[in-house]
């Protein structure tokens, strides 16, 4: 870009300090950029590759004592006659387990069942963090924070694995599919690891910062619109034509924030089902 | 905009935020799985309870099933007893009221037998007074009417007699008339 240009971008810039449609300076419409994604750093740490201490970091830390607090006060006196506390924290647990390690796993999810409670509600926890004002990010649209569950989840699959079946074994299982014939496999086996041990894993983790970055995005969208639209002060019949643009943006702001939500759930709901899925794959082995 | 979302890869994966990602994930790991025995100890328990509960449950049910039987049984011996109580206080009225019956007629055969008694007795006594009566009157009387005595005391006893046999047998001699 050349410094003529940049300058001219910092004058109207300057110049638009509030930008709304149909505004004197012809400023136009600046939709949200990725840099959303990217809260400047309250400190750094000086170390190459870190983004220092940010909103995210700060994020993970409510929501840990969120979660924990959730599950200490809820289960601290679990007591035969559930009180009403308890009663939502036995709903959470049947609903992870008969909805997701069940169906999936079997009577043999039932070891793993902290660990898909844990990974329901952290993520939830996570994903909500997008919709509570003053937080209004959610925690998971950093991919560094589905790459960590989904890369325990792909360690605890392998472990899993070599434990039940030894490590030819597991690696068999999961490279050669059963009932092949001899001639393909040369073709089969590079699939099969690409598939199973480098694209599940990673799908695991994009599948869930995806929707909830996307899913951010078009709320940012919708509120820049919105914001931009509003200019009451346009003069004549523009400024009622901007309030009600404006009024519709608000409308589909609010309507995707419920689908948001859903969505928010859904996709901890679909990562848990498909981390139990891997284990269960791992615990019965060849396919 | 443009040239910051180059600087910016949305894919980036700054380790620091992967470390606290995993501290965090290990540290709610840990909690949940410190507090899962307490909760599933709950639920064990609870269904544990249920369970005994529901067995309790039977339990009572077939005891009271049971004292309900020996109560009815008590119920039918009772109707049983109060019947034969009945029939048997029937039965002993019905012979009082016999014996009570025998006695009063036995009784009052006694007294009519008396009655016949007595009244045989005065009429033997007053025939036996009317005998004598009769005989000094009719001997009496016919003396005056005929005039003379019967001096002879054989032939007066025989008249008199005569006239009394007439007089049993119930047919009025002619001479009386």
């Amino acid at each position: 870009m050349s410094a003529d240009a940049r300058t001219i971008l910092a004058a109207a810039e300057e110049h638009c300090a509030d930008p709304h449609i149909f505004n004197e300076a012809g400023c136009t419409f600046q939709a949200p950029s990725v840099s959303l994604f990217f809260p400047t750093p309250w400190f750094s740490y000086d170390l190459p590759y870190t983004s220092g201490f940010t909103k995210y970091t700060a994020l993970l830390i409510v929501v840990v004592l969120l979660v924990s607090a959730f599950w200490y006060f809820t289960t601290r006196n679990a007591k035969v006659v559930p009180g009403r506390a308890q009663g939502v924290a036995e709903a959470l647990v049947g609903f992870v387990r008969d909805q997701m390690v069940r169906t999936t796993m079997g009577k043999a999810g039932e070891k793993y069942m902290p660990l898909m409670v844990t990974l329901f509600t952290f993520i939830l926890a996570m994903n909500v963090m997008g919709l509570i004002p003053g937080f209004q990010l959610p925690v998971t649209s950093n991919l560094a924070f589905p790459a960590v569950l989904a890369l325990s989840i792909y360690v605890l699959w392998n472990y899993v694995g070599v434990r039940e079946h030894g490590f030819a074994g597991h690696f068999k299982g999961k490279l050669v599919p059963s009932g092949a014939p001899k001639w393909i496999l040369p073709l089969l086996i590079p699939i099969e690891f690409i598939s199973n041990f480098v694209f599940r894993p990673l799908t695991h983790a994009i599948r869930l910062f995806a929707t909830m970055f996307a899913g951010h995005m078009l709320l940012a969208v919708f509120a820049a619109g919105g914001f931009y639209l509003f200019n009451p002060d346009a003069g004549g019949i523009w400024g009622g034509i901007s309030v009600g643009y404006s009024a519709i943006a608000l409308i589909g702001f609010l309507v995707f924030t419920a689908f948001e939500l859903f969505i928010m759930a859904l996709q901890a709901y679909v990562f848990v089902l498909l981390a139990s899925f891997y284990i269960g794959d791992a615990i019965e082995g060849a396919h | 905009m443009v040239e910051m979302a180059a600087e910016e890869n949305i894919l980036r994966i700054h380790w620091d935020e992967f470390t606290f990602g995993l501290i965090a994930f290990l540290l709610i790991l840990g909690v949940v799985t410190k507090l899962w025995p307490r909760f599933t100890k709950a639920l064990d328990e609870r269904a544990n309870q249920i369970e005994g509960g529901i067995e309790r449950a039977k339990k009572a049910e077939a005891e009271a099933e049971e004292i309900r039987q020996q109560y009815r049984d008590k119920l039918t011996e009772a109707h049983r007893a109060a019947g034969q109580e009945l029939e048997k206080a029937k039965e002993q009225g019905t012979v009082i009221i016999a014996e009570a019956r025998e006695e009063a007629q036995v009784e009052a055969r006694r007294i009519i037998d008396a009655a016949h008694a007595q009244i045989e007795a005065d009429r033997q006594h007053a025939m036996a007074q009317l005998r004598t009566e009769i005989g000094a009157l009719s001997t009496d009387l016919a003396s005056r009417i005929v005039g003379e005595s019967l001096g002879d005391s054989a032939t007066q006893g025989r008249v008199i007699d005569r006239f009394l046999d007439d007089l049993d047998r119930g047919d009025r001699p002619a001479e009386v008339r």
